[in-house]
Formats: structure tokens, C-alpha cells, sequence
């Protein structure tokens, strides 16, 4: 039963690795047009059938893979920089994937250590994704928690974040997660294809607007 | 120079340089006694960077980058996602990974500010983050403060309680809240400052060398 429990770990809020600066769009979204349940809803399961399996599952997944090859885990990251078209969000996975790795490193998780030499040194950029992919290797984790860690992370991530900028209640927005579950448990079961890709124009456009505001309260 | 840094497990990178945390409500004046430390602490040869929490903006960052008093590249800005207290305690990683940024950017790095967010008087930093606290509160803000004993009053390693030049317009008597606040926390240290005038502000940084320095 060990494998679950890594994962439910990992996906818990409290594990720190900074995830809840950032509102990933939302707060950008939040500003520019009137946002309820149901469109928050809607939104997410939209980032999660195009953003999140098809882009950011990949590369966490390719790089859970490759955890021990530094070298092929920097050119899944070099992959995502290029895939990420919208400057607050790859500077906001950056930085998610530092936090990140800033815990890793020091409750001396396996892997963590060395891939966060190589970000320092400036020979990788070290975003979330395939730095989940290989802390998460490192941790122990199997390929389905770390997926469903990884899901899961951008559900509540959202819920939460909405809840902070008023979108919606505590606890409706616990409605919002039980509704999307099934969705995000359809998703994972589906092989990851073999490129990053992703599409969510929306959120790209709200990130950008967003990122040339005065008044912020996320990173992203 | 060596820090030992008691949170690190053994095997993981030891920070190098020393991190202290400035805390206190909205407004107590952080940000004016980082202002005064700077030019006190590099007086001292102290090598110095700070990050600041806003909540909104960047606004305390922008103000330390345009001071002149310390080079822009030195003052880093970590957004709290509207949690000044998460950022600083529940969890520090971003803070964390901007002090690493600075001491991979600045060899010899010595010292590392973090300046929280305003947030009220139940906010302490964690010590994964820092290594000692500064909790910043004013006269203008009651004189009954020390006797609320919030958690940053008494748990933080130096109290400083800042505007004691407003003292007699807001009809607090400063000895008696002195005195009280030594009496809640104990003894352990408060400091009186001015950080308009500079008063206090060299035995603020007296306070900051013996503690993390180890410097008289
Ligand atoms: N009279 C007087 N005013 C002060 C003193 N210290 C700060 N101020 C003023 O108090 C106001 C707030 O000071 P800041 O340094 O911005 O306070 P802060 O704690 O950094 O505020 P936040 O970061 O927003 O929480 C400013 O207008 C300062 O000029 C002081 O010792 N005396
Ligand atoms: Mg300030």
C-alpha cells in the first residue's frame, strides 16, 4: 500500500512546493470576465483535457522514465520551455519546479540534489513537470501515483486558487473537485502519447493580460 | 563563512549564507528598517541580498531597487499568492529557492532579509527558512499590543517596536509598553526604533551580527 500513500504525500497541499502562489491564468480570467461554479468547472476540465494530458502528464511522465539520465530529462524540460508559448507560464512552472525541488533537496530525496545543480548551473530550466517526474521517481513513487499526484495537483490547484479570489465558496468548490475526479481518473487511464502538446488559449490570454496588471495577488 | 543551518539533513547542500526573517503587521515599518539597516550593515562589510513578500505588488521590492542603497540585482520579489503567512511558514519552498538564486548569483553572500508580507500578529516564519526573526510592531498601533501576546510577539528572537518618535501624539507611554513587552516575552530581547530618524537602528544591527553573523 506504500505506492498510494507516496502519491496522496505528494499531492497534498501541505507537502510545500509553493503551488499556491500561483493561479495559472485564473486570476487573469477572474479579472477580465464574470467566473462561477460552473465556469470554473468548465475551464478546468478543459485545461485538464488539454493542457494537462497532453503536455504537462508527458513530460512528467517521460521524465519519471528517464529520472536517472540527467541528460534526457534536461531535453524534456528543453521541450517543455519550447511547448510553454506564454512567458508567465513557463516562468511559473520555473519557478513551481524550484520550489519544488528546494524541499526535495533538502529532505534529501534521491535524484534531487544533482538536477538542481543543473538548473543552478544554468544547464536546464527546471519546470514543474519533469522535475515531478524525476523528485517523484526519486521519492519512490509509482508511474500512476505520480500521475495522479500530478492531476490532482492542478485540480485543487485551481479549486484553491478560486476560492482565494473569490470565484467560489470553500466549500462548493469541493463540489467542483468531486464533479472533475472522474474525469482526471479517464484521463490518466489513457496512454500519454509520445509529444508534449498543448492548447488552452484562453488561459494563455488571460496569463498575458494578467502578467501587465498592477494589482496581483498570484505569480501567474 | 560557514553557517551551520540545523534544518538541512545531512547529505543535502548547506546554505551558506545566513537568513533572517522581518515580520509584523501592515504597515510597522519593515520595509523603512530595512532601508536603515542596509547602509548600517554594509558599513559593517556585511554582504548582503533581500527578498521581499509582497501581497499585491511589487511594491517594496521596486521602492529597495530604486533606493540606491543596494544594487537592484540584490532584491528579489516573491509574490505570497495572498498568503503572507503561508510563504513564510506553511510553506517557505519559493522563498527558499530565491535565496538559493541569490547565493548562486552572489558568491560571499553573507546575509539574506526576508521581508514578510503585512500580516497580523500571528504570523512566525518557519525556521526551515530562516535562522533567526526579527517581528516589526509600532506605538502608532496601541500600546496594548505586548499584552495581546500574539504568537510574533512572542516568539520571535528580537522584538522591535518601531515609530516611538509618534509616542506622545498617539498617547502611548513607550516605557510601559517596553516594559511589558520584555515582561510577555520573558526578557528575551526587544529593541526601540525610529526608523525615520535612524534611532536604534545600529543596535538593531549589533543584534543581527551577534545573532547570525557571530560578529561583535
Ligand atoms: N513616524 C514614523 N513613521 C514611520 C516609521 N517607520 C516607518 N514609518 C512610516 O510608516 C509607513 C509604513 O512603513 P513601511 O516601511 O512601508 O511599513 P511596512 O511594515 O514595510 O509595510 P508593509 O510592507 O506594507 O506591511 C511609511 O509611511 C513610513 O514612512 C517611524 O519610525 N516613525
Ligand atoms: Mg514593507
Amino acid at each position: 500500500m506504500i505506492g498510494p500513500l507516496l502519491a496522496m504525500w505528494q499531492a497534498d497541499a501541505a507537502f510545500p512546493s509553493g503551488g499556491f502562489a500561483f493561479s495559472n491564468g485564473l486570476e487573469g480570467l477572474a479579472a477580465s470576465e464574470p467566473l462561477d461554479g460552473e465556469a470554473l468547472e468548465r475551464m478546468i476540465a478543459g485545461v485538464l483535457r488539454r493542457r494537462w494530458a497532453t503536455a504537462d502528464r508527458v513530460a512528467m511522465l517521460h521524465a519519471f522514465d528517464r529520472a536517472s539520465d540527467l541528460d534526457a530529462v534536461a531535453e524534456i524540460d528543453a521541450e517543455v520551455e519550447a511547448a510553454t508559448l506564454c512567458e508567465p507560464f513557463r516562468a511559473g512552472s520555473r519557478r513551481n519546479g524550484a520550489g519544488l525541488l528546494a524541499a526535495h533537496v533538502r529532505i534529501a530525496t534521491p535524484g534531487a540534489a544533482d538536477w538542481q545543480a543543473r538548473v543552478r548551473a544554468g544547464r536546464a530550466q527546471g519546470h514543474l513537470a519533469p522535475t515531478q517526474g524525476l523528485v517523484w521517481r526519486g521519492a519512490g513513487l509509482d508511474a500512476e501515483g505520480a500521475t495522479l499526484a500530478s492531476g490532482y495537483m492542478v485540480l485543487s490547484g485551481f479549486t484553491t486558487a478560486a476560492v482565494r479570489l473569490g470565484v467560489v465558496g470553500a466549500v462548493a468548490a469541493q463540489a467542483v473537485v468531486r464533479r472533475l475526479l472522474p474525469l482526471l481518473a479517464e484521463l490518466a487511464a489513457a496512454p500519454a502519447p509520445d509529444r508534449i502538446a498543448s492548447f488552452a488559449p484562453r488561459l494563455d490570454i488571460a496569463a498575458a493580460r494578467h502578467a501587465r496588471g498592477e494589482l496581483r495577488l498570484f505569480s501567474n | 563563512m560557514l553557517h551551520p543551518s540545523p534544518q538541512t539533513f545531512a547529505g543535502a547542500p548547506k546554505s551558506t549564507a545566513a537568513r533572517i526573517g522581518i515580520g509584523g503587521p501592515v504597515g510597522s515599518g519593515k520595509t523603512a528598517l530595512i532601508e536603515r539597516l542596509i547602509p548600517v550593515l554594509r558599513a559593517r562589510n556585511v554582504n548582503l541580498a533581500v527578498v521581499t513578500n509582497d501581497l499585491v505588488t511589487k511594491e517594496d521590492a521596486e521602492r529597495l531597487r530604486r533606493s540606491g542603497l543596494i544594487e537592484p540585482e540584490r532584491v528579489l520579489a516573491v509574490e505570497a499568492g495572498a498568503c503572507p503567512h503561508t510563504v513564510i511558514r506553511e510553506d517557505p519552498t519559493l522563498n527558499m529557492a530565491a535565496g538559493d538564486e541569490l547565493e548562486a548569483s552572489f558568491p560571499g553572500l553573507e546575509l539574506i532579509v526576508f521581508e514578510s508580507g503585512g500580516d497580523n500578529l500571528a504570523s512566525t516564519f518557519s525556521l526551515d527558512l530562516v535562522d533567526w526573526w526579527i517581528f516589526v510592531i509600532d506605538v502608532a498601533g496601541g500600546d496594548d499590543i505586548p499584552r495581546k501576546k500574539g504568537p510574533g510577539v512572542l516568539k520571535s528572537d528580537l522584538l522591535v517596536v518601531n515609530k516611538i518618535d509618534l509616542a506622545p501624539h498617539v498617547g502611548v507611554n513607550l516605557e510601559r509598553m517596553l516594559a511589558e513587552a520584555s515582561a510577555v516575552r520573558n526578557g528575551r530581547p526587544v529593541i526601540a526604533t525610529n526608523a525615520r530618524a535612524g534611532d536604534g537602528v545600529e543596535a538593531l544591527a549589533d543584534a543581527i551580527c551577534r545573532a547570525v553573523l557571530f560578529r561583535e
